[in-house]
């Protein structure tokens, strides 16, 4: 558990550091709500789908600059899972903060009955956000494709008329759900909707990032440890 | 692959072959995109016994110190260690944005080290090499050499039983150069297992045994 925190603090410190970044980050869920201030249900939409973008990006950098460091550490005795869990849990904790100031924002500049839930969309998306962006990192070799294939998801998820059935495959459609469920003061369906595809999102993405990242910093099977003489 | 004048690099003052075995690797074979970089390669290395690898670019040396430290998988054969193990690859592998203090904290608490034992433990193997470490300055702003101490410094941080080192020199200057070599005697002579892959041959006689490979395609010379 020390080991995990460790690791966890230790990823804050390295992205904190990046405060340029951080900051560009930062302003994209600013700039997609600003942009349709005008329309509430708009607005809080594309807040949520530029602080997936900003998160996933996060955790797509994050998790490359520690792929050649994770396998040292592994050798040096840590075990895989409080690598994986130690940089998801950094990430999530920094998107939390991004999505509490942007909540705030949401409530201090726009009208509406169902603040709550504008909270639990935006810490669902950062949910589905952080581990989406890991296994990009997984999946590709560097940040350059690593990017394009998150421009492309995020592209696709602002594109797509979500009414369509096919837009449940992309990993952001339950924002908009949730945003309907917010604004219009639709039925509960929707937020159960939403809630259901953002967790199950989560899940799925987390624990396939899981899956490959113990296949990766697996103990090879060609290595056999035995009892040292004489050592120590 | 094949042992340089065996008969004067085996004999040390301890007696290597009564020291027990630390690494063994046996019939390493691996294949890159249809080209066999080794083949059938065996390696056995003591207990205070510095191994030096040497072979040109492209014959396998990396591959080796790879699959022995566990990183990669061979195509077939095994390695048996017996021992701590500390790896320090070719490329510099740490956290840009983090401080030296920092890079021990994390890689010490993977052998168990507390935040203070840690630090004092790196700051006196980087003071071996002639490095003040408790500088406060990021690694990315550390010169090339610099942070190839810290690269080292951590694979000595587990204060291993057998050492695998990649060029770890790479940056370093002629001082910090003669430093390392005299430090990896004095690491031998205090019972460690070393490998170490150079590209140095004035450096040779520092170790107890040479051992070269030669591109698995043009068969063992």
């Amino acid at each position: 558990m020390n080991r995990l925190v460790l690791v966890a603090e230790m990823t804050g410190r390295d992205l904190w550091r990046r405060r340029a970044v951080l900051g560009l980050l930062a302003v994209v869920p600013l700039a997609f709500y600003l942009a349709r201030r005008d329309s509430t249900g708009l607005a809080v939409r594309f807040l949520s789908l530029g602080l997936a973008w900003a998160i996933s990006t996060a955790a797509l950098f994050s998790s490359n600059a520690a792929k050649g460091v994770e396998r040292r550490l592994r050798l040096g005795g840590y075990r895989a899972g409080e690598l994986y869990l130690g940089r998801l849990s950094a990430v999530a904790a920094i998107g939390t903060v991004l999505a509490l100031a942007y909540f705030a924002l949401v409530v201090v500049d726009q009208e509406l009955s169902r603040n709550g839930t504008v909270l639990l969309s935006l810490l669902l998306t950062v949910a589905v956000a952080a581990p989406l962006g890991t296994l990009i990192s997984a999946v590709t070799p560097r940040d350059l494709e690593g990017t394009l294939v998150l421009i492309t998801t995020i592209g696709l998820q602002f594109l797509i008329d979500p009414a369509q059935s096919y837009a449940k495959l992309l990993p952001f459609w339950s924002n908009r759900e949730l945003a309907t469920y917010a604004v219009d003061m639709t039925d509960a369906g929707y937020l159960w909707r939403g809630v259901t595809h953002a967790v199950c999102y989560a899940v799925v993405l987390a624990t396939a990032t899981a899956a490959m990242t113990l296949v990766r910093l697996r103990r090879r099977r060609h290595i056999r440890v035995v009892a040292a003489s004489g050592s120590r | 692959m094949r042992d340089r004048d065996p008969a004067e690099s085996m004999v040390t003052p301890g007696g290597t072959h009564r020291r027990p075995v630390r690494l063994q690797a046996r019939g390493i074979t691996k294949t890159y995109g249809g080209r066999r970089v080794l083949a059938d390669v065996d390696l056995v290395v003591h207990a205070g016994e510095a191994v030096a690898v040497v072979g040109a670019n492209g014959s396998g040396k990396s591959t080796l110190l790879k699959i022995c430290a566990g990183l990669l998988s061979p195509d077939a054969g095994e390695v048996v260690i017996a021992g701590r193990l500390g790896y320090c690859p070719q490329e510099v592998g740490l956290f840009g944005f983090l401080v030296p203090d920092e890079h021990f904290t994390l890689f010490g608490a993977g052998w168990g080290l507390t935040r203070q034992q840690a630090r004092r433990r790196g700051r006196r193997i980087a003071a071996q090499l002639d490095w003040d470490a408790r500088v406060r300055t990021q690694v990315r702003h550390l010169s090339g050499g610099t942070q190839q101490k810290l690269n080292l410094t951590l694979a000595m941080l587990g204060d291993a039983d057998i050492l695998l080192l990649d060029e770890p020199y790479q940056g370093f200057d002629r001082g910090s150069y003669i430093d390392f070599w005299n430090q990896l005697g004095r690491w031998r002579d205090a019972g460690k297992a070393v490998v170490v892959i150079t590209h140095m041959l004035d450096s040779l006689e520092r170790v107890d045994r040479v051992i070269e490979l030669s591109a698995a395609e043009r068969g063992v010379r």
